[in-house]
């Protein structure tokens, strides 16, 4: 870990099986305010489910995870108000515009009379804005995507879990996508990442962790986890 | 927004769901439109198809018939049979809980709504009252049937105003116990607590089933009173039961404090579960949603298949399973263990099997006893037969599914009909040769075994026949006009039950002429008749590998 503040999110000795499959061996883990965890490996090496794990929505089979220092539940109330979860809605309403969506996410946490201005705002820095008025249905699969983390981008939060958000994304959207996760950094969001894009993990990430078979092979700074895996 | 400091958050509940249905408005009153509009097309189904029978129904109920004969059998076996058949609506609701439940949301409701503060009882609880009312009132609907069965019998007396209150009485009682199914359902949903409920669910069925098998025993052989007391006080099951039977002139006396029973148990688990579904989990609702959303799809594609597959992936037919057979090194046992792996790990396709086996061979016997009936009790034992050579097809549907599932293996894809053929054929040999078997020697009638042995190879066939059918074609949707409207609907029924349509239709034929006149002769034809059919189906069901595999 490289902050010295004491995490937000904790993680000790967290496992996750499946009868007998064993999807995640003990992993321990720290994402403190302003600092970026990412995690990297190949598909079915453990990320998605560290991450659900992480986000409260799965039980680990072993270990604790502890948000503020208190016991994590994803049907927490303040898990449900600090922790955004981005690339999670699969599904829109068929008859609501991509700005009607974003719109309830706004009310829902509280915009108020801000929801407006948040949510051109967030058009504008997911490159969405003219786009607003189109059904999520239209959309490109690069453009849904930057529908989700618009609807990040409309809410409050403290910790920000990212599942492979450079997927779909055209190489220029990548480097927007980074820019958009230093900024979220710098404004004080712990970010918990899954990604394959080793440039991504290496400009956003204080720490990088590598899984492989659901186990960590190795972690530390980007340039020192990237440059020893197994 | 990103803070450092705690996210306070006021109650934006009202003002979310305010926004979303000034938002949705217009949808809603669409959803209304095609509501009424679904209405309107079933009545005029109703009036156009089926008025006659319905005019028949009230006619009978006006003019009900005489108690008959078997009147009295009815009346002693009333208690036991409405209490199974309570217990099947208790069953049905709390298998529903299990993949779908009374508490469920939309798939957009579930990824845009649930992680935001919108307070989740404001969410759920309508849903869960409005499944409530729905329950009750299917189950009011479905009390008809007991009511319809014991005035079609004779029984509740002879005035128009005793069968209205017969039929309402079962009907309040079933949507009592409909509406207390649904409260149990919504406190497993919110408490799901491991495989507690999946054996609730099936001790429950298994107690409707010896219930049956009970009400069957009292009709032929009068038992003591005290069994019958006993079961309509056992339990809610058995309160529901209390007030048609007396009202059938059969004895419960205090049914009016057994209906306030069940009334003040149906609130009260209702009102328990109104509070329990403010804590169904989220991950719980997400998984149901994306099941519901699978399968909503299935269905309006009439995918009967996908509608299948999404059941069993939200059941969990397949378990996990520590033992199995050894992989063989020859080549030729290959898909035959493939196919028996696949029963060993769905162990209870093969029960099913063996059940529905048992009811052909029944079904069969009865047809044998009295040759003059023979034509529908042959019927229900090839249907029977066809169900559970189907349920041992898993394999072949897995093959029809996916052609290039099978792709890595040395065989060509039209062939796998016939290894597929294999474990089907030997596991039904088993499970209906044994009874049909032991019948036959206890009734003399041997030659009349090889009957049996020869309509496995054609049921068997029928079952691979659909099991290659592969998906439904968007052209299918077009059909032509008919003075009946639209040919579309009866050309997918057609394309469904081709298999079973091919393999049951020419066996009734076959077998009704071998069991009336049970010659040699006779016979002898009989069974190479079947054989070149069974050929034939199975040159039908390889035509339409081969036609998968080239698209």
């Amino acid at each position: 870990m490289t902050a010295d503040v004491a995490p937000l999110l904790m993680l000790a000795g967290v496992s996750r099986s499946y009868g007998e499959l064993e999807a995640l061996k003990p992993v321990d883990l720290g994402v403190a305010m302003g600092q970026c965890v990412a995690l990297l490996g190949v598909n079915g090496s453990g990320k998605s489910t560290l991450l659900r794990i992480a986000a409260g929505r799965d039980t680990p089979t072993t270990g604790q995870v502890r948000y503020g220092g208190a016991p994590l539940h994803e049907d927490d109330l303040v898990a449900r108000t600090e922790i955004a979860v981005a690339g999670d809605a699969s599904s829109t309403y068929p008859d609501l515009t991509v700005r009607e969506h974003l719109m309830l996410v706004a009310v829902a946490h509280g915009g108020g009379q801000l929801a407006p201005s948040l949510v051109d705002g967030a058009l504008e820095e997911c490159r969405l804005a003219d786009h607003g008025d189109a059904l999520p249905g239209s959309l490109s699969s690069g453009q849904r995507q930057a529908l989700q983390l618009a609807a990040v981008l409309v809410r409050p939060r403290r910790l920000l879990i990212l599942d492979e958000p450079e997927q779909r994304l055209d190489p220029g959207a990548r480097q927007w996508l980074a820019d958009l996760l230093v900024a979220q950094k710098a404004a004080g969001a712990a970010l918990l990442l899954a990604t394959h894009h080793l440039e991504l993990a290496e400009a956003v990430a204080d720490e990088v962790i590598v899984l492989d078979d659901g186990q960590v092979i190795a972690r530390g700074a980007p340039r020192e986890a990237l440059g020893s895996p197994r | 927004m990103a803070t450092q400091t705690a996210v306070v958050v006021p109650d934006t509940t009202e003002e979310t769901l305010g926004l979303l249905r000034s938002l949705r408005r217009g949808r809603a009153r669409a959803q209304v439109a095609n509501v009424a509009y679904w209405l309107y097309v079933l009545a005029l189904v109703i009036l156009i198809y089926a008025g006659w029978l319905v005019e028949a129904v009230f006619r009978a109920l006006k003019h009900r018939p005489a108690p008959g004969p078997l009147t009295p059998e009815l009346l002693r076996a009333a208690p036991a049979g409405l209490c199974a058949l309570a217990l099947l609506v208790l069953v049905s609701v709390l298998w529903d809980a299990r993949w779908r439940g009374p508490v469920m949301v939309a798939q957009p409701t579930a990824d845009w709504l649930l992680d935001t503060p919108v307070r989740r009882s404001r969410l759920l609880r309508p849903r869960f009252r409005r499944a409530a009312a729905m329950s009750a009132l299917a189950g009011a609907v479905a009390g008809l049937v007991p009511a319809v069965l014991l005035l079609g019998a004779g029984l509740g007396g002879n005035g128009s105003g005793q069968s209205v209150r017969l039929a309402g009485t079962a009907m309040l009682s079933t949507g009592l116990l409909a509406a207390l199914g649904t409260g149990a359902a919504a406190l497993t949903e919110a408490h799901q607590n491991g495989r507690a409920p999946r054996a609730a669910t099936i001790a429950i069925a298994t107690a409707a089933v010896a219930i049956a098998g009970l009400a069957a025993v009292t009709a032929a052989v009068r038992l003591p009173a005290l069994i019958a007391t006993v079961l309509l006080w056992s339990g809610p099951w058995g309160w529901a039961a209390q007030g048609p039977v007396a009202l059938a002139g059969g004895s419960a006396p205090l049914w009016p404090l057994a209906t306030g029973l069940l009334a003040a148990a149906a609130v009260g688990l209702v009102v328990t579960g109104d509070r329990a579904a403010a804590h169904v989990p989220a991950a719980a609702l997400r998984t149901r949603a994306r099941t519901m959303g699978h399968m909503s799809a299935a269905v309006l594609n009439l995918d009967a298949r996908r509608v299948t597959t999404a059941y069993r992936g939200a059941v969990g037919t397949y378990r996990r399973v520590r033992f199995g057979l050894r992989v063989p090194l020859q080549r030729w046992l290959v898909l035959p263990w493939r196919d028996v792996t696949a029963l060993i790990r769905a162990p209870s396709r093969l029960v099913w099997s063996a059940l529905l086996s048992f009811a052909a061979i029944g079904m069969g016997a009865l047809a044998v006893r009295s040759p003059r009936a023979s034509l529908l009790s042959l019927a229900a034992a090839l249907t029977f037969g066809y169900l559970a050579a189907a349920g041992l097809c898993e394999g072949a549907r897995l093959d029809g599914d996916d052609p290039s599932r099978s792709g890595h293996l040395p065989f060509r894809y039209e062939t796998l009909v016939f290894w597929h053929a294999i474990v089907p054929s030997l596991a039904l040999a088993v499970l209906a040769g044994g009874p049909a078997a032991a019948l036959a020697i206890a009734t003399g009638r041997l030659p009349l075994l090889a009957l049996v042995v020869v309509a496995i190879p054609v049921l068997v066939g029928g079952a691979l026949v659909n099991s290659f059918r592969g998906e439904l074609e968007g052209q299918m949707f077009q059909g032509f006009e008919t003075p009946l409207g639209n040919s579309y609907g009866a050309t997918i029924s057609l394309w469904y039950v081709t298999g079973p349509l091919l393999a049951i239709g020419p066996m009734i034929i076959l077998l009704h002429r071998s069991i009336s006149s049970p010659r040699a002769g006779t016979i002898t034809t009989t069974v190479v008749l079947s054989i070149v059919l069974a050929a034939c189906l199975g040159a039908i069901a390889r035509g339409r590998a081969r036609r998968l595999r080239s698209t």
